[in-house]
């Protein structure tokens, strides 16, 4: 075992990983750890672009970016940090030019914009041109220019460390800690995929930015290894996770595959088809058909689909449409998603349309934090030296559903603005007590799986968990079928208890690192799931077939989802925050899951009806 | 794309399935921990094979983890995003350098096994892993960075959409590492700084807002510079992102030599 | 938790390139030699080949006398010069990069390069001695394979 100490310690090397280690290196000691080497990260299959009201090509402004912002995630979105996000999302954008990203150039020679899903002029008038992109690559530019970044300032990785534990002075999951009372994050545990060591990390600050957790779902535009690993962490020390029932499901996922093509496809012209060739987003969004939010357009096709107009032999998938548009149009907006189609499915979109379905795409949820990154324990109590942002954490900017493009502002942004917290914490607090053996619950957890000679195989697990998640927990749910997803889980996590890996050498062995993500892949689903059966409403990403309407008297808050230890007697545990709509707990083996509620910050918008 | 396009459909039975049979080069190296269990020792790399069942729409990484998920779990290979965007699973398959997320079975010939290897030229950690820090202390040699000087403008700074498109097609580049480990002149002594570098460092020659030009130029004008390049397009063919590699390597030398003369 | 590791070592540094920096315009100049020898010794090899073998009688004139009246005259000593030293470095240069290319360890690599420039210098050295001693007219020959000019 090695420990090492720096002011900061940052999770993940990603967009937001690595936008706040710019911020925190220059400033203070600072480490990033990531699971994959920082390149490989997913922001770079984000495709379509990254809104700011530059303003470069018609009238924009960032009061009508926070707007679409809060009515694209149904108004659950805390609007103070919508306001802060569409603000500095202009600088952030000039930020990423100067260092070096080739955005798409307008004849000017000023950065081009396009239009994308959910973004419009004067509050809703018409769709604006907003979006600044890099062809149909910008989040492949954005990881890659950030990591050039990295390399001018000499950012020190540690490349394939997986931290598997998050240490803190008072462990919140004992249920015992009182609010109000300080809570320190001191470090993290890591574990060396080459050579199988364990690393204490003593750090000042912490920074969460581990990415999402699509695999929790088996269609998903997610890479194998979004795993959901910070976001659990966190939950598994009694931090609360923020509204994991709102998932967003991407409406153009190559059907049967789930990779992404970018809505930009949508914004340069593309249009969606079912089986009679009828354009039916106008029947769901007269105004801005196709480039409606994905919420409204993953259930549209969702529904065409139910009703029997799907195309395809099966009829369970719609087209996406571009051969109207120019081939050469195609090649220099659309490039890679063109080449996917032809690559996986053996289409050729200048001729053909594009056999799409939702994929699982992104969690609106997360770890919460407020505006500065800082991570909340409750709805106001902030953990000292822990912060997260991008995927893994919830501001919340998305509310119930993300519009395209906010996700690459969102690390841009907040990554920012949690490497300068983090660093300013750090340049003047001292280091916390690592807690005694703290890298030994780890130890024991991975040489228990790594030397069980037999029992379940991880892949059959997954499997089942990711099949239960897309039957159940999708774009359409019930109590019923919530309620059948709740109890398979329960049941995989008694089979998890047995699950064994066949690698039993020490040496890169991805066997025992898939199984422990898996746990973390059971974390996440079980408050997915709890949150959405608690959830009676539709609305954003999360649509209850029995509740179909928006429930603003009784859920226009945020959900909090704890892990406490099973209550003495027959009480539940409590937490703050459980009012009569958000009070559930429910029981697994050895824990329960608790919900609470977190009010919805308004500023300027009141609750409307939300229509396209 | 082959004559053979399937209907896409999801539902196993529409897609028509079929077998093949993989020979997977497999490393475990010695100076490991010591093998629970009383396992071997293992210091040779052995072939091993596995016949999988797999579906008209499955590429090599399916094929590879439905051996991992179903029958040998200690099989080792990185993989990320699975649709040639993270430039995690760069192999060598059927003797050429591939991504394995990018090439589909049908595609190769299914009726023969078909041979993986790890990439060449890098040490090999274990079965299809290789050690990428070589690779990327090349490319931290090149600065690939857009240097400036002056203040910077309060905007952005102006790029004609024909100054963008003069460097395009090399930010395209992923860092797989298929181009330069597919480089003869790699294989012999890996000291080559490579084709990948050499693909960053023009990405930033070309781009009208970068300064550092005259540096990257000095620092490739190496022995082990782009003049160690043979030409043998091997980086062009194992580009996945389909990158005129070979032709960005022969930019670069005329530029050094038009500022030379 | 006493013993804080070096936080800039986290492990024993794998083996990277390890490049000590070669910079210089000597591949350069190679790269440029190697191009423009190679159009130049096109003129001089075709012209020599044709002088030789196809103008006047052929190849059926060439004799000692024919050698011999060539190297009289100080164009042709100058463009055999030139054909000698642009194919032997063109030549030597290529085999150079070859043995770079293909010599996995430094001491074969040493080796061979040794062996190649003892080589070139060997045959650059004797062939310019030999272009510019040579005697078209050695006493005491037959007169009949001796060049027209010599007046024994």
């Amino acid at each position: 075992m090695q420990t090492h100490q720096y002011d900061v310690v940052i999770v993940g090397a990603g967009g937001a990983g690595m936008r706040a280690a710019l911020e925190s290196s220059t400033r203070v000691r600072t480490a990033v750890i990531s699971k994959l080497y920082p390149t490989r990260s997913h922001t770079g299959a984000a495709q379509g672009g990254m809104c700011a009201a530059l303003a470069n090509v018609e009238e924009d402004n960032w009061e009508w970016h926070t707007f679409d912002t809060v009515k694209g995630g149904d108004y659950l979105v805390d609007q103070d940090a919508a306001e802060v996000m569409a603000k500095e999302a202009i600088d952030a954008v000039l930020d990423l030019e100067k260092m070096g990203l080739p955005f798409n150039r307008t004849p000017e020679g000023r950065i081009d914009q396009r239009r994308f899903g959910g973004h419009t002029r004067n509050h809703g008038e018409a769709a604006v041109r907003r979006s600044c992109y890099a062809a149909d690559r910008t989040g492949h530019m954005i990881l890659q220019t950030l990591y050039q970044q990295c390399v001018k300032n000499d950012v020190e990785f540690f490349n394939e460390f997986y931290v598997l534990d998050l240490l803190v002075d008072h462990d919140l999951a004992t249920g015992d800690v009182p609010d109000g009372e300080e809570v320190n994050a001191t470090g993290v545990v890591a574990y060396e995929l080459a050579t199988g060591e364990i690393h204490v990390f003593q750090a000042k600050a912490v920074v969460f930015a581990t990415g999402g957790a699509g695999k929790i779902y088996k269609t998903t535009s997610n890479a194998h290894t979004l795993t959901g690993d910070g976001m659990a962490l966190a939950y598994r020390r009694g931090i609360p996770l923020e509204d994991m029932e709102f998932f967003q499901f991407h409406p153009t996922g190559l059907a049967g595959l789930g990779i992404l093509l970018s809505e930009a496809a949508r914004g340069e012209g593309g249009i969606l088809r079912n089986a009679d060739g009828e354009r039916f987003m106008e029947r769901y969004a007269p105004t801005i058909k196709d480039l409606a939010p994905r919420d409204i357009v993953a259930r549209s096709m969702a529904n065409e689909v139910r009703e029997g107009r799907g195309a395809g032999p099966n009829k369970d998938y719609v087209l996406l449409d571009l051969t109207h548009l120019e081939p050469a149009h195609i090649d220099a907006k659309l490039p890679d998603i063109t080449e996917f189609a032809r690559t996986y499915l053996g289409i050729e979109p200048y001729t053909e349309p594009v056999p799409v379905y939702p994929t699982a795409h992104y969690a609106m949820g997360g770890i919460p934090t407020n505006i500065e990154g800082e991570v909340l324990r409750n709805p106001t109590d902030v953990i000292k030296g822990l912060y997260a942002a991008g995927e893994v954490a919830c501001v919340s900017v998305h509310g119930s559903n993300r519009l395209g493009t906010n996700s690459l502002l969102d690390i841009n942004v907040f990554g920012k603005r949690a490497g300068r917290s983090a660093a300013a914490y750090a340049a003047t607090a001292s280091f916390v007590d690592l807690p005694p053996a703290a890298a030994e619950g780890v130890e024991a957890d991975l040489e228990t799986i790594r030397t069980r000679p037999d029992g379940e195989r991880v892949a059959d697990i997954r499997r089942d968990l990711q099949e239960t998640m897309d039957a159940n927990a999708q774009v359409f749910r019930t109590s019923e079928s919530l309620t059948q997803a709740l109890s398979d889980i329960k049941a995989l996590r008694k089979r998890y208890e047995a699950v064994s890996v066949q690698d039993k050498t020490r040496t890169f062995n991805t066997d025992l690192l898939e199984a422990v993500e898996l746990g973390f892949l059971l974390d996440i689903a079980e408050t997915v799931v709890v949150g959405a059966l608690n959830r009676e409403e539709s609305r954003g990403g999360h649509f209850r077939e029995d509740f179909p309407d928006r429930d603003d008297s009784r859920f226009m808050q945020h959900t909090m989802a704890y892990r406490r230890p099973v209550a003495a007697g027959a009480a539940d545990a409590t937490v703050t925050g459980s009012d009569a709509s958000f009070r559930r707990a429910e029981t697994f083996d050895g824990y329960q899951v608790v919900l609470g509620a977190k009010p919805v910050t308004v500023t300027r918008y009141q609750p409307m009806e939300r229509k396209y | 794309m082959t004559a053979t396009v399937e209907a896409p459909a999801p539902e196993a039975g529409a897609v028509p399935s079929f077998q093949v049979t993989l020979r997977i080069r497999r490393f475990l190296p010695t100076d490991d921990a010591i093998p629970a269990f009383g396992e071997p020792f293992e210091a040779e790399p052995r072939w091993d094979e596995f016949t999988v069942d797999v579906h008209g729409t499955d590429r090599v990484l399916d094929a590879l983890h439905k051996i991992k998920w179903e029958q040998d779990g200690s099989l080792t290979f990185r993989r990320s995003c699975a649709h040639g965007i993270c430039g995690s699973d760069a192999m060598r398959i059927n003797g050429r350098n591939r991504l394995a997320c990018k090439t589909l079975l049908k595609d190769l010939d299914p009726g023969k096994p078909i041979l993986v290897e790890p990439i060449k030229g890098l040490p090999v950690i274990k079965d299809l892993v290789v050690d990428m820090e070589p690779f990327f202390a090349s490319y931290r040699e090149i600065m690939p960075f857009l240097v400036t000087t002056g203040t910077e403008p309060s905007k952005e700074r102006l790029q004609s959409p024909e100054q963008r498109e003069r460097y395009d097609d090399t930010t395209k580049c992923i860092l797989c590492a298929a181009c330069t480990s597919s480089c003869p002149v790699f294989w012999t002594d890996g000291q080559y700084f490579g084709p990948a570098a050499i693909v960053n460092a023009h990405r930033f020659i070309f781009d009208s807002r970068d300064e550092g030009g005259t540096q990257r130029l000095e620092i490739l004008n190496d022995k082990e510079g782009v003049w160690r390049c043979r030409t043998t397009f091997n980086c062009t063919e194992a580009c996945p992102r389909g990158i005129e590699v070979t032709k960005a390597i022969q930019e670069v030398k005329r530029a050094m030599i038009t500022r030379a003369f | 938790m006493s013993t804080i590791a070096d936080p800039k070592a986290p492990r024993a540094s794998r083996p990277g390139p390890s490049r000590r920096t070669t910079r210089g315009n000597f591949e350069l100049y190679g790269w440029v030699f190697m191009r423009a020898s190679g159009v130049l010794l096109v003129v001089l090899i075709f012209g020599h080949l044709f002088v030789n073998l196809i103008a006047g009688e052929g190849i059926s004139a060439i004799d000692f006398g024919f050698v011999a009246g060539k190297w009289a005259s100080p164009f042709w000593q100058v463009w055999d010069l030139l054909m000698l030293w642009l194919a032997m470095l063109h030549g030597t240069n290529g085999v150079r990069t070859i043995i770079n290319d293909y010599a996995e360890k430094d001491g074969t690599r040493m080796v061979l390069k040794l062996a190649l420039y003892a080589a070139t210098v060997v045959v650059i050295v004797l062939g310019t001695l030999v272009i510019f001693t040579f005697d078209p007219c050695p006493p005491n020959s037959p007169a009949d394979l001796l060049p027209s000019f010599c007046t024994a």
